[in-house]
């Protein structure tokens, strides 16, 4: 039940974009259209989906203060979370890498559509976010972290197909010239996060 | 040279990583004195604001230093109780080694779970106790201190802060004075339910335990009035044996 | 001054500007603009971070090997953030300032802008022009964020740098603090340039 409330949380009341701004960049340049923000948003997700989890291990027996205990008792004061920066984002990168290479050579049909994606997530905030925000609530299992991945992820996910479907009939409408393109696309973020919040307050 | 060679990749990447290790082990162990001076002063502002030792804006316009030394000058004794209510250890006032409880979110999961908990009293020479409260927020983990006359029941003071409340709704319960300067006077009903209930329009039923919460914060007023009522349940064996005597 | 030099300088604060044009590092701009100090701060943190990383990755450029050029460069600006994040917590006056910025000075790492100038101009550039590039850029992007929070803290506190600016009977526009407002506010920005600079429309 917790983790059912996490999940649907997760998604919809603490959305990524809505309500932390995360991952914004690659959010406004590739939601253009439907087609290629699935691609993007599925690779978000899978990607958090992943890190997140293998951070929460990283955070709870190396980074935090005493997290070293089962080293013995004299590295029980030992603390590395000045590290916790540099060790998340080497972990995204260097999963991001792999994972890019293995569906290089043995998916290539999956390469082609999610490929060109992949080098764009390192960069991407909200699973750096993820990470921060995993470390700062303290979950407490792996399956807590995993679940609070899968539901940002999807909450990422539904946010740019969402976007771009609205940008694809927003091509056919009279914008004033300055605001065409980024400006108008910057409000209806804004109009969304506003419908979003409805959800604040969810409880399940 | 050539710089895609594997074994140039592997020696550079393990160069680059021992380096930004050493300077970053260096600069975090240099640090790390002034982070935690930091971090206790500020912690003790927020005590000795709620105790009404000195106006808030005055204690965070003193420097560190000023901060430990009044503290230390208006400090009785501190200890620490278990979960039973009994006195389980002694914390230093002393100004060289002050000793504080100040990570809160374990005390927290000791009192949810049940298990070994040093819950802090600080006893100023006032007769003031102040004792710590911890909770969640609708972001982020909401703290504070409540400052208690010698009766052991009524509330001398308060004190809230937040990690990442919204600014100008949940983060009022940090930024308005009026809302702390609100529950002194008020009454703890320790050995009744609820023990202090903080909610929209509680104050008309003029109980001595009841404060408004903060209008459009719903979330972060209920895990604050979660957090006090958690934590005065804590504290209740304590205090209902300890403070009995005072009372008429 | 050579002209290039200016240039450089000058471009990403108006005509390059990194959030209204390039489109870069809106994540961690927008969550810190409700108050004008936390904006002020970000924006240093972000110029100084930018400036130094550009600077380091130039000084490197030559020896990096390609393959790993993504997770170096990530790791000279987590370097360059760690820093700056302990420093602003070591000291006895922006001790509170990083607590309210939390998790959003983490976030800088991936700032678009920071990885973007490294790859567009301090891999291919000496170290000073560099250095400059990085500064200006980080200029640029603080002083939207400067214009979007005092919008913000002005209508939605009725303060300035936590000064009582509006009348002490104007009622607080809680919809400006909240952060769809943020992104509206930042529309009407780029509307404004591009009214203004008419080569920057899209067509």
């Amino acid at each position: 039940m917790e983790y059912i409330s996490l999940f649907v949380k997760s998604i919809f009341v603490d959305n990524m974009i809505f309500a932390y701004f995360l991952g914004m960049c690659s959010y406004l340049a590739v939601s253009k259209n439907v087609k290629t923000a699935n691609g993007l948003g599925l690779a978000v997700v899978f990607v958090l989906f992943c890190t997140l989890p293998i951070n929460w291990v990283l955070n709870t027996y190396v980074l935090q203060p005493g997290a070293l205990k089962w080293l013995g008792p004299q590295f029980a004061e030992v603390d590395l979370s000045f590290l916790s920066f540099i060790i998340f984002i080497a972990v995204i990168a260097a999963f991001v890498q792999i994972v890019e290479m293995i569906v290089e050579k043995y998916l290539p049909s999956l390469y082609a559509s999610l490929g060109i994606f992949l080098p764009l997530i390192a960069v991407n905030c909200s699973i750096l976010g993820g990470s921060l925000f995993m470390q700062q609530r303290d979950f407490t299992g792996l399956g807590e972290s995993a679940v609070y991945a899968l539901g940002s992820g999807i909450g990422w996910y539904l946010a740019i197909v969402c976007l771009a479907a609205i940008r694809e009939k927003l091509s056919y409408s009279n914008v004033p010239a300055p605001l065409k393109g980024i400006g108008i696309t910057f409000i209806t973020v804004g109009l969304m996060g506003m419908a979003f919040m409805i959800f604040m307050g969810i409880q399940l | 040279m050539n710089t895609n060679s594997n074994a140039y990749t592997v020696i550079y990447t393990a160069l680059v990583v021992v380096v930004v290790a050493a300077v970053l082990a260096f600069t975090a162990m240099k640090l790390k004195p002034s982070q935690d001076a930091n971090a206790k002063a500020e912690t003790l502002r927020q005590m000795m604001s709620a105790a009404q030792i000195k106006p808030t804006d005055e204690l965070y316009a003193t420097r560190n230093a000023g901060v430990l030394q009044l503290y230390a000058d208006n400090i009785d004794r501190a200890y620490t109780i278990g979960l039973d209510g009994q006195e389980n250890g002694t914390l230093s006032t002393d100004l060289k080694k002050i000793e504080l409880i100040d990570k809160l979110k374990p005390q927290n999961k000791a009192i949810k779970d049940g298990g070994e908990a040093t819950l802090p009293v600080y006893v100023f020479k006032s007769g003031i106790s102040v004792i710590p409260v911890y909770g969640a927020g609708l972001w982020g983990p909401i703290w504070g201190y409540i400052a208690f006359q010698p009766d052991g029941r009524t509330i001398a003071g308060a004190y809230f802060d937040h990690e990442s409340e919204t600014p100008g709704l949940g983060a009022k319960i940090k930024d308005e004075a009026w809302f702390r300067e609100k529950f002194a006077g008020k009454q703890v009903a320790f050995g009744s339910e609820p023990l202090f209930n903080l909610a929209k329009n509680a104050e008309q039923s003029g109980a001595a335990n009841a404060v408004d919460a903060i209008t459009g914060a719903t979330m972060t007023s209920k895990g604050l009035g979660e957090a006090l009522n958690v934590w005065f349940k804590a504290y209740e064996k304590h205090f209902s044996a300890n403070f009995k005597a005072e009372e008429e | 001054m050579d002209p290039k030099l200016k240039e450089t300088i000058l471009n990403p604060i108006l005509k390059g500007n990194p959030i209204t044009v390039l489109i870069l590092g809106i994540c961690s701009s927008l969550a810190v603009t409700v108050q004008l100090k936390g904006a002020l701060v970000m924006a240093i943190s972000v110029t100084l971070v930018t400036g130094l990383s550009s600077l380091v990755c130039s000084l490197l450029r030559n020896t990096i090997p390609m393959r790993v050029r993504i997770i170096v460069q990530l790791v000279v600006v987590a370097l360059m953030v760690i820093l700056v994040d302990q420093i602003l917590k070591a000291g006895e006056g922006t001790y509170a300032i990083d607590k309210q910025l939390s998790v959003y000075i983490g976030l800088i790492i991936t700032n678009c802008i920071v990885m973007g100038r490294i790859e567009a101009f301090a891999l291919g550039n000496k170290p000073i022009p560099s250095l400059l590039d990085g500064l200006a850029n980080g200029v640029g992007y603080g002083l939207i964020l400067i214009i979007v929070a005092f919008f913000r803290e002005l209508f939605g506190s009725g303060t300035l740098f936590g000064i009582q600016i509006l009348p002490a009977g104007y009622i607080p526009n809680n919809l400006v603090i909240l952060p769809p407002f943020a992104l509206i506010l930042l529309g009407c920005i780029i509307w404004a340039q591009r009214a203004w600079d008419k080569d920057l429309q899209e067509k």
